[in-house]
C-alpha cells in the first residue's frame, strides 16, 4: 500500500523507493531493504506495476517501476478498507462519552 | 497457461532481479561513501541493511513460479537420479515392464486382427462357408454341377456364390504381368453386400459361355490404369483374350479373405468355355470350388446345414459315380472358415502372454518391495530431517511413475518390433495377420495395469513409512520384517517358477517338433533348384502345341551356363495336394465309386533326375515314351507300399481316370518305382503319387524346374530372356527356389515355436529377476541375523548355503507345481506341435534343468552378498 502510494506520485527505482519510504516515515519504519523486492515482483506479476530499465539520477542503469491503472484501483480499494479499519479501531479505542 | 511462458522467460526475470538488486547495493554503497565511510565498511553496511541477498532474490523469483510444477520437476529430476544410481533395479524394472507390456500388446493385437475382428463386409455374421462333407468326415470342395444343384435347390440362402483361384496374364497395359484372380459365380458382390467403387458387379447372364466380364481390384485399377474412371466398359487383355471391365472393387476390398491379394474377379463363364474336351462346369467329378453364402433372415447355420445335407444326399443317390462319396455338407460361419486352424494356437499364445503379463506385474511388485525395504533408512533419515510424510509418498509416486513411463515407452517399441517380426515370420500361414497393428485399447490396458502395479507397490510401503514410527528403522533393526508379506512374495516367486516351467516345456515341445520337421529328408534335393511358371497364350494351350514349346524351352534352359538339367511337372514337391484321380487296379477291378484314388502328376522324362528323386526299381521315363508307345506310369514308394504291399510293382497295370482327348483311357503299365518326395511339408507320412509322362498326357500347363550349380535366383533373368525369345508376350511368374518353398511350408510351426520360445525366455528372465528380488530382500532384512551368525562362528560357506537353501525351497516348490502344469500344458501344445523328435519326459527334464540353472544364477548374487556381510558393520549399523 505504501509502495503503491509512493509510486502513484512518481515512478521510482528500488533504491529510491526505499529511501523515499524511509524518509517519509521519518525513519520510523525499519525494514530490511531487500524485502522490498519480492513485494515489487508480486505486484509486477499481478499487473499493478509495470517496469522498465532506465537511468537513475546517479547515472546508473536501474529498473524503474510505475503504477498501472489496475494498481491505482487496487490502491484505492486498499486505502478505503484501511481507512474503515482505522475508523473501527478508533471507535473502539475512543472512551465512550457519556 | 501463463506459467509456461513464465518458465520460458524465467532466465530473463532471474537476471533482472539480480541486476536490480546489484544496482541497489551499488547505489547504497555510493551514498554511504559520499557520507564519509570507507568503501569496505560501506559495503558491509549496505549488506546489513539490505538483508540476505540470496534469500530475497529467491523470494523474488518464487513469485513467478508455479510451485506444484516446479516441485514435480524437482521430484522427477530426483527420481531419475535415484534410478540412475540403481542401474540394476532400473534395468530389471524397465525390462520387466517392457516385456510384459510389449508382448501382451503385440499378441493381443494379432489375436484381434486374426480372430476377433469381424470380416470386413456388411452383416458379415450372416455369411457362411459351404463345402461338401466326404464319407471319411473331411470337408471337400464342390464341383460346378454340384454347386449349380445346391444353388438351384436350396431355400435357405439369399445367395450362394462359388469361387476358385486363377492366374491370368495381363498384356497391353505396360509390361505383361501375371495377375492373381478369382473365378466366381455372378452374385459375389451382391452376396457380400459390397458396392463396387465404379461400374457394377456381374449380371446373371455374364455366367454364360463366351461372356467375358471382369471386376478390377482398386489397387490394380490405380496402379495399372492410373485410376481412370472411364476404364469401365473398356476392354483389357487377359491371357490374350479381350475382357470387358464392368466394375472396380472398392478400396481395400479383398475376397476371399486371406493372405493372397486378389487383383481381379471374373465369372465362371471362363470355365464354361473350354478349348479341350468337356468344360469343367459340366464335370461332376471335378471338385475344385469353394463357396460362400448369405443366410436368409431367420435361418441359422444349423438349419441351413440340415437343408443342404438333404440336397447332398439326394445328389449322392442321383449321381452315385461322382457324388456317392460326398453325401453331406459342412456349413460354418465364414469367419470360422477363414480363421480355421489358427484359432487354437493363437489362443494358446494369448494364454501364454497373459501369464507373462501377470508374471511381469508380480515381478514389479517384488522388485519395488525389495527396493523400498532397501531404502527404508533413507526415508527414515529424510523424514527425521524434516521431510513430511506426504512429500515422501509423492516422491515415491513420482519414482514409480517415471519407471512405468520408461517401461511403457520401451514396451511400445517391443510391441512394434514384435508385430513386425510376427508378420514376417507368420508369412502366409496366418490369414489377416498383415492387418495387425498396435491395438490402442490393449496398449492402454497393459500400460494401465503396469502403472497401477508400480504405483500400488511403490505406495504400499510408502504408506507404511508415512504412518509408522519413522525413527524406528533408524535406531532399531530391520529384523522385524513382516512374515505375512514374505509369504506373499514367496508365493509369487513359486508361481513364477511354475509358470516359467510350463512355458519352457511347451516351447521345448514345439521347438523339437520343428527341428524334427527341418531335419526330415524331403525326398529330393532342394539345393540349387528353381521353379517357375509361364502363362502360355490360348493358342499354345490347345492340343499338343504346348509340348513343342516345352521341348524348345527345356532345350534352351539346359544349354544355359551352370544349368545341369531342366524339366516340367504338373506338381512340384511340397506344393501340397493338387490333383487326386482315382484308378482301377487290373488284378482287383471294382465299381467306379469304389476305386482307390491318390495324387497324380505328369512330368517330363528328365524330372526325377532334375529334382533329385532316386529310382528304386524298374526304369524311369525316356524320350521314347510318347503318344505312340505303350502307355506307362511311374509310382513312388508310398504308392507301391499302399496299393501293392510286399509285391514287385514294375509290371503291374492300373487304369487311371485321366486322359487327354486324343489318347484313350485304358490299362497302363507301371514301369518304375521312385523315392518319396514330400508333397506336403507338414504331413507325417509321405503321400502316394503316380506319374504320367507328359507326352502321354498332354495337359496344359505344368511348372518348370531347373537345377543350377550357380546362384539359383541369378538364373531368373536368363530364364526370362529365354522365354521372351520363344514367345515375347508370355509372362514368367512364380520364380522361386525350392529352398524357399521348403521353408515357407514350415512357416507355421516355426512361428509357433519361435513365439512360444520367446515367451518362455521372457518368463525365464522375469522369474530369475523375481527370485533375485526376493532373495535380495530377504538378505537385506536379515543382515543383523547373518551378522550375529557370522560373529558366533558361522563360516561364509554356511551363510552361502543358508541363502541357497532358502532359494532351493522356493525353486523346488515351483518346479513341483510346474511339472504338473507342464504336463497339462503340453497336451494343449501337442495339438499345434508337429510330431516331436524328442520324447516329452526328456523335454520336461531339460526344461527343469534350464529353470534350475537360471534360478541358481539368480540366487548366487544375493547369497554372495549375504556371505560377505561383515558382522561388525552389520551389528554396529543396527
Amino acid at each position: 500500500m505504501m509502495l503503491l502510494r509512493t509510486l502513484q506520485r512518481q515512478p521510482l527505482h528500488g533504491y529510491a523507493l526505499v529511501q523515499h519510504i524511509k524518509r517519509a516515515s521519518g525513519d520510523l519504519l525499519q525494514i530490511e531493504e531487500g524485502s522490498l523486492y519480492p513485494a515489487l515482483q508480486r505486484m509486477l506479476k499481478d499487473g499493478m506495476l509495470k517496469a522498465h530499465w532506465g537511468l537513475s539520477s546517479t547515472g546508473r542503469r536501474v529498473r524503474i517501476y510505475q503504477i498501472t491503472p489496475a494498481g491505482t484501483k487496487h490502491l484505492d480499494r486498499e486505502v478505503s478498507s484501511f481507512d474503515r479499519m482505522l475508523e473501527g479501531i478508533r471507535l473502539v479505542l475512543t472512551p465512550e462519552e457519556s | 497457461m501463463s506459467w509456461i511462458r513464465n518458465l520460458l522467460s524465467r532466465r530473463r526475470i532471474d537476471r533482472d532481479i539480480a541486476d536490480e538488486i546489484q544496482a541497489h547495493l551499488d547505489e547504497k554503497v555510493d551514498s554511504l561513501v559520499a557520507q564519509g565511510l570507507s568503501r569496505e565498511r560501506a559495503l558491509l553496511a549496505a549488506r546489513r541493511e539490505f538483508g540476505n541477498v540470496a534469500h530475497y532474490q529467491e523470494r523474488g523469483r518464487d513469485v513467478w513460479r508455479w510451485r506444484p510444477v516446479e516441485e514435480f520437476f524437482a521430484d522427477l529430476r530426483f527420481a531419475l537420479r535415484q534410478l540412475r544410481k540403481a542401474p540394476a533395479f532400473t534395468l530389471a524394472g524397465v525390462l520387466t515392464l517392457a516385456l510384459g507390456i510389449g508382448a501382451n500388446t503385440a499378441v493381443f493385437s494379432v489375436v484381434d486382427a486374426v480372430i476377433l475382428r469381424p470380416l470386413p463386409f456388411p452383416d458379415s455374421d450372416r455369411l457362411v462357408s459351404v463345402q461338401s462333407r466326404a464319407r471319411n468326415g473331411r470337408a471337400d470342395s464342390l464341383s460346378y454341377p454340384t454347386f449349380f444343384d445346391f444353388r438351384g435347390r436350396n431355400r435357405v440362402f439369399e445367395h450362394l456364390v462359388c469361387f476358385r483361384d486363377t492366374e491370368m496374364g495381363l498384356s497391353g497395359a505396360g509390361a505383361p504381368v501375371e495377375l492373381s484372380g478369382q473365378i466366381v459365380s455372378w452374385d459375389l458382390f451382391a452376396a457380400l453386400r459390397v458396392r463396387p467403387a465404379a461400374g457394377r458387379g456381374f449380371l446373371p447372364e455374364e455366367e454364360k459361355s463366351g461372356q467375358r466380364g471382369v471386376v478390377l481390384s482398386h489397387r490394380l485399377w490405380a496402379e495399372r490404369f492410373s485410376a481412370d474412371p472411364s476404364i469401365v466398359g473398356r476392354s483389357i487383355d487377359l491371357d490374350r483374350q479381350p475382357y470387358t471391365v464392368v466394375g472396380v472393387a472398392p478400396r481395400g476390398f479383398n475376397f476371399p479373405i486371406g493372405s493372397r491379394t486378389v487383383q481381379f474377379w471374373t465369372t465362371l463363364a471362363v470355365d464354361a468355355a473350354s478349348a479341350t474336351g468337356t468344360p469343367i462346369t459340366e464335370q461332376r467329378g471335378a471338385r475344385l470350388l469353394d463357396a460362400v453364402a448369405r443366410l436368409k433372415p431367420g435361418i441359422s447355420p444349423g438349419r441351413a446345414k440340415a437343408a443342404m445335407d438333404a440336397i447332398a444326399a439326394a445328389l449322392a443317390r442321383q449321381y452315385p459315380d461322382e457324388n456317392k462319396n460326398v453325401p453331406a455338407t459342412v456349413v460354418v460361419p465364414e469367419i470360422e472358415a477363414v480363421v480355421g486352424d489358427t484359432r487354437p494356437p493363437i489362443l494358446i499364445l494369448l494364454g501364454a502372454v497373459g501369464l507373462v503379463l501377470l508374471v511381469a506385474c508380480a515381478n514389479m511388485a517384488n522388485l519395488l518391495l525389495a527396493r523400498t525395504a532397501e531404502r527404508q533408512r533413507e526415508f527414515a533419515l529424510r523424514s527425521a530431517i524434516g521431510a513430511g510424510g506426504g512429500r515422501l509418498v509423492r516422491q515415491l509416486l513420482v519414482e514409480g511413475l517415471t519407471l512405468s513411463a520408461a517401461g511403457a515407452a520401451a514396451g511400445i517399441l517391443v510391441a512394434a518390433g514384435c508385430l513386425r517380426a510376427a508378420a514376417r515370420l507368420a508369412a502366409d500361414s496366418i490369414p489377416r495377420i498383415e492387418q495387425a497393428a498396435i491395438d490402442g485399447r490393449v496398449l492402454v490396458f497393459s500400460v494401465g495395469l503396469a502403472f497401477a502395479t508400480t504405483v500400488l507397490f511403490s505406495l504400499a510401503p510408502a504408506y507404511r513409512i508415512a504412518r509408522a514410527r519413522l525413527i524406528a528403522p533408524l535406531k532399531q533393526s530391520s529384523a522385524g520384517a513382516v512374515a505375512g508379506k514374505d509369504r506373499l512374495r514367496n508365493a509369487l516367486v513359486v508361481f513364477q517358477i511354475a509358470l516359467g516351467l510350463v512355458l519352457l516345456s511347451g516351447a521345448g515341445l514345439l521347438a523339437s517338433g520343428f527341428l524334427h520337421l527341418m531335419r526330415r529328408d524331403p525326398g529330393f534335393q532342394p539345393r540349387g533348384l528353381v521353379s517357375f511358371s509361364v502363362s502360355l497364350p490360348q493358342a499354345l494351350q490347345r492340343g499338343t502345341k504346348h509340348l513343342d514349346f516345352d521341348n524348345r524351352l527345356l532345350d534352351r534352359l539346359a544349354s544355359l551356363p551352370g544349368v545341369a538339367s531342366a524339366a516340367t511337372t504338373s506338381t512340384l514337391p511340397l506344393a501340397g495336394h493338387q490333383m487326386t484321380i482315382s484308378f482301377n487296379v487290373e488284378e482287383r477291378p471294382s465299381a467306379p465309386s469304389e476305386h482307390p484314388a491318390c495324387e497324380m502328376a505328369f512330368v517330363s522324362p528328365e524330372y526325377f533326375q532334375t529334382v533329385g528323386i532316386r529310382l528304386l526299381e524298374g526304369r524311369l521315363f525316356t524320350e521314347a515314351d510318347d503318344g505312340q508307345s505303350p502307355p506307362v506310369l511311374v509310382v513312388n514308394r508310398a504308392f507301391a507300399d499302399k496299393f501293392f504291399p510286399g509285391e514287385r510293382v514294375p509290371g503291374k497295370r492300373i487304369e487311371p481316370g485321366a486322359a487327354a482327348n486324343h489318347t484313350r483311357m485304358g490299362m497302363r503299365e507301371i514301369v518304375g518305382v521312385v523315392g518319396n518326395a514330400r508333397q506336403d511339408s507338414l504331413g507325417a507320412a509321405p503321400d502316394p503319387i503316380y506319374y504320367y509322362v507328359a507326352k502321354q498326357l498332354p495337359w496344359c500347363c505344368g511348372s518348370y524346374v531347373v537345377r543350377t550349380s550357380g546362384s539359383p535366383l541369378a538364373l531368373e533373368s536368363s530364364v526370362r530372356s529365354v522365354v521372351a525369345s520363344l514367345d515375347s508376350g508370355a509372362p514368367v511368374y512364380g520364380v522361386r527356389t525350392l529352398d524357399d518353398v521348403l521353408s515357407a511350408g514350415i512357416a507355421g510351426p516355426r512361428f509357433h515355436a519361435l513365439l512360444l520360445g520367446a515367451f518362455a525366455l521372457i518368463a525365464l528372465a522375469l522369474t530369475a529377476v523375481g527370485l533375485y528380488g526376493v532373495l535380495t530382500y530377504s538378505v537385506l532384512t536379515r543382515t543383523r541375523e547373518i551378522g550375529i551368525r557370522v560373529a558366533m562362528g558361522a563360516r561364509r560357506g554356511d551363510v552361502l548355503r543358508m541363502i541357497l537353501k532358502e532359494a532351493g525351497v522356493l525353486v523346488g516348490a515351483g518346479v513341483a507345481i510346474g511339472v504338473a502344469g507342464a504336463r497339462a500344458g503340453n497336451r494343449l501344445a501337442a495339438d499345434i506341435a508337429p510330431a516331436a523328435a524328442i520324447p516329452q519326459p526328456a523335454l520336461l527334464f531339460l526344461a527343469c534343468g534350464v529353470i534350475l540353472a537360471a534360478a541358481a544364477l539368480a540366487a548366487w548374487f544375493p547369497a554372495r552378498r549375504a556371505a560377505s556381510v561383515d558382522p561388525m558393520t552389520a551389528l554396529r549399523g543396527e
